[in-house]
């Protein structure tokens, strides 16, 4: 054991050799993940060391988490939180090795458990340009050597090499994440852009029906999360309410805005907008199941009447249940070619009345608790009610309510 | 460096493994790989005969030591043999000779192997 060799010509060329590989690796076109690992056995080759690893420092966690390691078993989970003086300290101290708890220069990482994990004896900072990138640890020397002055010169010119590739890395990373987090936000608002128009291109040919695609909706949307639908499966329903009378586009106009009583051929030309729309939809690709498939059953009835299918029940879609309900809603709260709205507490009285033969029972549950909330004002943003015109006696349609969710 | 399987042969519980031209590439982890097999299946004594070989490179020199703690793990025996000089004194100066017995042959190591 010694401290300050004199370098040996043997180990001067091996170490040269080692140096010049481990800058070969560096600058090669390589995958980052192969060339961490290689420029990690390259040093452990170089010290004969059983046990090393490094990790890298994500500055927005304060974590240090595993990117390689050798001879120390399945500790890719491995991880751990620095403290920022801890970070100061071994930016500072730039590619000097570490002993843990062994001088002044000691840097001390976190749990012990995780010092545990790493079997390190050192543990290099990995710095570049002032920032802390991650941390090399070795554990102990074939050789049982320590580390001379020597070694340590070698040591941190390696780390630098390394540092500048994990620099660089870690450079296009960020940049790569910002772009790609951009584009999406830039592809969504064009997306939900052009169906916004496409609704509002639906809802154009029906002189009374303005804005009735966004209602519906709003409130498949609000009736979903009352259900505890998860977030994507609720864009989706976002999406098809928004789309649900796309099929409309193929009927004629005069059918739509008719005043008068419908002839059976009229309504059986009305009736096949559900059809046209999942037709329309099916071409496109959603990135969310079942959105033409709803379209297509938005009016089905539980009891099997409706159409296009005539499903019963359960073989309806939940969302198309929900959106059936919505739909009808919408229709009796606002004005018709053929009537004038009619008022809450009747549409609420034909929803109950029609659970279980029309409607869904869950669904109907789930509208009358939100609706509910809304009126007791226990919700910040009511989705049902500003929708809602003329006077409302809020009383009266809460004690209504109550009885409807079983809350007497 | 190929990532072909290694030539390898078998002599009663003792494994030969032959280490192909270079051993200076992550690649070469394949050869670790494979003692950790023959670990797997049973076999306690393994050597590595370094003929081909030309060159061992700090990478190496790591999946080496990987071998020798793997073997030791299991209380297994590692033999080398027919390394040419060069690598004899890097193995040396790096520690690893006190480890693993150096033969100059694979004859001389297997009748040593299989004597014990």
């Amino acid at each position: 054991m010694f401290e300050d060799d004199e370098l040996g010509i043997e180990k001067l060329l091996f170490n040269l050799s080692a140096l010049s590989d481990l800058g070969e690796e560096i600058t090669s076109p390589n995958e980052f993940q192969r060339i961490v690992k290689s420029s990690l056995y390259l040093i452990m080759g170089t010290f004969s060391v059983s046990k090393g690893a490094i990790f890298q420092y994500d500055p927005d966690k304060m974590e240090l988490s595993h990117l390689v390691s050798k001879g120390l078993g399945e500790i890719k989970d491995a991880k751990v939180t620095i403290m920022t003086e801890t970070v100061n300290h071994m930016v500072k101290a730039n590619h000097l090795i570490s002993a843990i708890n062994s001088g002044p220069a000691d840097i001390k990482i976190g749990e012990d458990a995780f010092i545990e994990q790493i079997k390190a004896d050192i543990i290099v900072p990995i710095v570049a340009r002032g920032e802390l990138l991650g941390i090399l640890t070795l554990g102990d020397r074939l050789s049982d050597e320590k580390y001379s002055k020597n070694d340590k010169k070698i040591l941190s010119i390696m780390i630098q090499q390394i540092a500048l590739s994990l620099h660089n890395h870690t450079i296009f990373h960020r940049l790569n994440r910002k772009n790609e987090e951009n584009m999406k936000e830039r592809l969504y608002h064009i997306y939900y852009g052009t169906i916004h128009a496409l609704a509002a291109a639906i809802d154009a040919k029906d002189a009374y029906t303005r804005g009735h695609s966004h209602r519906v909706s709003a409130y498949c949307v609000a009736m979903a999360e009352g259900l505890g639908w998860g977030k994507t499966d609720m864009e989706g329903l976002r999406v098809a309410g928004l789309l649900h009378d796309i099929g409309k586009i193929a009927v004629e106009k005069s059918i739509i805005n008719k005043t008068s009583d419908l002839s059976n051929d009229e309504i059986k030309e009305l009736n096949r907008h559900p059809l046209i729309g999942y037709q329309i939809l099916s071409r496109a690709k959603f990135p969310w199941e079942g959105v033409p498939e709803i379209v297509r059953n938005h009016h089905e009835k539980v009891n099997g009447r409706g159409y296009p299918d005539g499903l019963k029940g359960a073989d309806i879609s939940r969302g198309a249940r929900i959106m059936a309900l919505a739909d009808a809603f919408d229709a009796m709260t606002t004005d018709r070619p053929y009537r004038k709205q009619l008022p809450l507490e009747t549409a609420l009285l034909e929803i109950k009345k029609h659970m279980n033969i029309q409607f869904d029972t869950e669904a109907a549950s789930a509208f009358f608790s939100v609706l509910k909330k809304e009126i007791k004002g226990e919700t910040e943003e009511p989705v049902i009610l500003p929708y809602i015109h003329g006077p409302i006696d809020k009383i009266k349609i809460g004690r209504l309510l109550d009885g409807l969710t079983g809350n007497a | 460096m190929t990532t072909e399987h290694h030539k390898m042969k078998v002599l009663k519980d003792c494994a030969i493994v032959y280490s192909d031209n270079y051993l200076n590439a992550i690649e070469g982890e394949k050869l670790e790989e494979e003692c950790e097999e023959l670990l797997e299946k049973g076999f306690r004594k393994v050597v590595i005969d370094f003929t081909s070989t030309e060159l061992v490179n700090s990478i190496g020199i790591s999946i080496l030591i990987g071998i020798m703690e793997k073997v030791k793990e299991n209380n297994g025996k590692l033999l080398f043999s027919s390394l040419r000089k060069g690598n004899i004194d890097a193995f040396k100066m790096l520690g690893l000779t006190k480890y693993v017995p150096i033969y100059e042959t694979e004859q001389d190591a297997l009748d040593s192997v299989l004597q014990g």
